[in-house]
């Protein structure tokens, strides 16, 4: 019986118990790794992504799949970067100028997830597909508007959402905690997202239990997109320009998180707590091998190879359940 | 001399006993139909017969010796070929690829000799007297074309025994008719064939011989020549006990739920009807009659042409699942493992799936609230569960259909629809869903009981309709007939 329990405790937490063991090696093995500034560093690293990653657990519970992520974070901050200069040429002051961007960026955002949801429900096309096209769309588009130049047009102050702290804390990292926290009540605590469950978990009896099928693949695929377009705001305010080659190969590093953090690729099953792990995890496996100083190279290789072995712990576990 | 040989052949379930002690056996060159009504064990017998399932005890004898069945290949490799309901068939292939699937005729290493390979499709097809273009892909076929090939695929191995599941289901009179044809030709050749049907007037036409097996016991072997259709409908069903339904249950006279001249091309015609206040209105059909598409166009799950839906007397719109929801109108699908549950997630989240919104307040939903509802239902049904935290797949047949039924009880609906809420449940449970569905009466709730079993049907209902390729044709009092009567009234074309 307690032997039972104890195994069935290690099978839930072994991503949890994989990390502890990563940050004790590190502690030892890795000069500087256990400081106060480097912690902080690791914590504004991974807010970006991770608060995509929230959204991407929402989108893969769902059933689907968001290869445009990555895109979306550079033409967001092209986009506001170039409706500020379009706004200010008008006469607008800064002031107003770059929020009326950002807005727009983020409404963008927001319209062309519901427009990928859209087409999966209408035409069944899958979502593999259509955002790897908005993949290239979203590229060529960040490129096109700013002439393939960074356009370095934001005012000082706008750094903050990037670079700045509120009580020693990164910006970044506030708006990761609380993407954290109000998704992590969606997904367990609202009809919507127990509902975003039941559509993963079989879309045939959620359809035929009365629950809008439709309107939850719209949502959540604009829910995704609409993180990722406030990501590349605040990519954009921490290198202080729009850039289209920001975020490159995003969309691998925020899908392998949400997968180390033991959500099901087949839809219906994951915790956005199980993300938080995973999305800590690749970030302090990335500085931890920086530290070590491994070569960017070999980086890549592990990256893989956790993405594999993340599905493999996850498929064992789930056919000894 | 039997080609094929089932020897007290035993076949349990955690609960069920799906076959027991059954001893057959199939001579060449003769059409054996196998037949009883669902859940009579004949799925299971084929499965075993076919090596995909392995019998708990008992052996299978081919030519009278006795062989380990382990595979379906197996079996096939002993010549025993199979021809299911589903067909396995690759559409963008071409028929004579199809007819010769892992098995082309190779020149030199891994080039595939097509001279070769159109022969012998071709020559397969001759020798079944079938005509068909071997280089057209199977997709652009028709459903009977396909079944031909189908036919030919598992033919082309010379097979001594072949199996034919309810071939003829989705077929026209006329395409039954060459099927007909050509099932005799191959039972000439020497082949021994197995028919399953659940037609009997199909039976009178092909079969030489029917075995009947009732609730997983062979029951009898009879020549078709020597029988009548009475005696196998007796054979089939048994003596029918006609239990009493309670005598407190009154419709009312307002009706709930009223459709007119409800039409889909294909499925049903013209479909009238209307339920009562506490009435609970059965629909008898047989598989194929349109009995399951009519109930689930009336709540939304698949589109009609034409003709109109009222709830309370007002004008359905726009007909789907969720209009209807919120209309208080409840559906329990016929598939319930892939059609009404989420078989991965908990129980409790499946009794909270339909009522999801009932049970938030302001789209926020508590454990505590969703609580109350499962303990609720779960006492009502008298769900057997030891903690709702449970997968729901790990529950028996009869407690899943329960979790379904609980799934709308939440919803306080006004009308429920249920559709073959019985299939693969057991007795007590049966008895359990009948006693939910008189308490629903009892409260003034109207519901419509689609099932195969009439014995059920003349049980539970205050009043039922007969479906017959598509259309109601007749209305009886469970008063006035018999199962005999109402089974013979289904089937009669």
């Amino acid at each position: 019986m307690m032997r039972q329990r104890v195994l069935t405790w290690t099978r839930n937490s072994i991503m949890e118990l994989v990390l502890i063991l990563l940050c004790l090696i590190l502690a030892f093995q890795a000069e500087g790794f256990f400081s106060m500034a480097n912690l902080l560093n690791v914590l504004r690293n991974i807010s970006m992504q991770g608060i995509i990653a929230f959204g991407m657990t929402m989108v893969i519970i769902s059933g689907e799949i968001d290869l445009s992520v990555g895109s979306a974070v550079a033409f967001a901050g092209c986009l506001t970067a170039y409706l500020t200069q379009f706004l200010s040429n008008l006469g607008l002051p800064l002031v107003t100028a770059l929020p009326l961007a950002m807005l727009a960026s983020l409404s963008l955002g927001f319209a062309i997830g519901a427009l990928t949801g859209l087409i999966r429900v209408r035409f069944g096309v899958p979502t593999f597909i259509i955002t790897l096209a908005w993949m290239t769309v979203l590229t060529g588009s960040a490129e096109l508007i700013t002439g393939g130049f960074p356009l370095t047009v934001f005012p000082e102050w706008y750094n903050f959402f990037g670079g700045g702290y509120v009580l020693g804390i990164p910006f970044p990292a506030i708006v990761f905690v609380l993407v954290f926290v109000l998704t992590q009540i969606l997904m367990d605590y609202t009809s919507f997202g127990r509902s975003v469950y039941a559509v993963g978990g079989n879309i045939e009896a959620a359809r035929l239990s009365g629950i809008n099928v439709v309107r939850i693949k719209i949502l959540v695929m604009a829910a995704v997109a609409c993180l990722a377009a406030l990501a590349g705001i605040m990519q954009s305010a921490q290198i202080m320009s729009g850039a289209a080659t920001t975020a490159r190969g995003w969309e691998l590093d925020v899908i392998a998180s949400v997968i180390i953090g033991g959500t099901s690729l087949m839809g219906g099953e994951g915790k956005i707590r199980g993300t938080l792990i995973g999305v800590i995890f690749l970030g302090i496996l990335v500085n931890g091998m920086t530290l070590l100083n491994i070569s960017e190279y070999w980086q890549h290789v592990v990256r893989g190879v956790l993405i594999l072995s993340a599905v493999l712990i996850n498929r064992i576990n789930t056919a000894s359940r | 001399m039997y080609k094929l040989e089932a020897i007290h052949i035993h076949k349990k379930y955690p609960g069920t006993i799906a076959l027991d002690d059954v001893s057959l056996g199939f001579e060449g060159g003769k059409v054996h139909a196998l037949i009883g009504k669902n859940g009579a064990g004949k799925s299971t017998l084929v499965k075993i017969l076919a090596g995909s399932l392995a019998p708990t005890r008992g052996e299978i004898r081919v030519d009278g010796i006795p062989v380990p069945l382990r595979s379906p290949s197996d079996a096939f490799n002993r010549g025993i070929a199979t021809v299911y309901q589903e067909l396995s068939l690759v559409p963008g292939l071409s028929v004579a690829e199809n007819i010769l699937l892992g098995r082309m005729p190779k020149r030199r290493g891994p080039f595939i000799d097509w001279v070769a390979a159109y022969a012998q499709a071709e020559q397969t097809l001759v020798g079944m007297q079938v005509q068909l273009e071997v280089r057209q892909p199977v997709g652009g076929l028709s459903f009977a074309q396909q079944q031909m090939v189908e036919i030919a695929k598992a033919m082309s191995c010379n097979p001594s025994v072949l199996m034919l599941d309810e071939p003829t289901s989705a077929l026209s009179r006329h395409e039954t008719q060459s099927l007909f044809y050509l099932v005799r030709q191959l039972a000439n050749t020497g082949v021994a064939i197995i028919y399953i049907s659940h037609r009997l007037q199909e039976l009178r036409e092909i079969a030489d011989r029917a075995t009947v097996l009732r609730d997983g016991l062979h029951v009898g072997t009879v020549e078709m020549a020597e029988t009548t259709s009475q005696e196998i409908i007796h054979l089939m069903f048994g003596e029918t006990v006609q239990r009493e339904r309670p005598t407190d249950l009154l419709a009312g006279r307002e009706p709930l739920l009223e459709v007119r001249d409800l039409s889909r091309e294909d499925h049903f015609q013209e479909i009238d009807l209307t339920l009562h206040e506490g009435e609970i209105l059965g629909i008898a059909g047989m598989l194929g009659s349109g009995r399951t598409e009519l109930l689930r166009a009336i709540f939304g799950a698949e589109p009609f042409d034409r003709g109109q839906i009222r709830v309370l007397g007002q004008r359905v719109r726009s007909v789907s699942p969720a209009t209807m929801k919120e209309l208080g109108v409840a559906f329990t699908p016929e598939d319930r493992k892939n059609d009404g549950l989420v078989q991965s997630h908990s129980i409790r989240s499946n009794l909270c799936l339909a009522s999801m919104n009932q049970i938030a307040t302001r789209g926020f939903i508590t454990r505590a609230r969703e609580q109350v509802v499962v303990n609720e239902q779960v006492r009502r049904l008298s769900i057997k569960i030891a903690d709702s935290e449970q997968a729901v797949s790990s529950l028996s047949g009869g407690n899943q259909q329960k979790v379904v039924v609980g799934n709308w009880l939440s919803t306080r609906p006004r009308i429920i629809l249920f559709d073959e809420p019985t299939r693969g449940i057991d007795v007590q449970a049966k008895q359990q869903i009948f006693q939910v569905m008189w308490d629903l009466s009892r409260e003034g709730l109207g519901c419509i009981f689609v099932s195969s079993e009439v014995e059920e049907l003349l049980q539970v209902c205050h009043r039922i309709l007969i479906m017959q390729h598509g259309k109601i044709v007749d209305e009886v009092l469970p008063s006035a007939t018999t199962p005999e009567g109402l089974i013979v009234q289904c089937m009669e074309d």
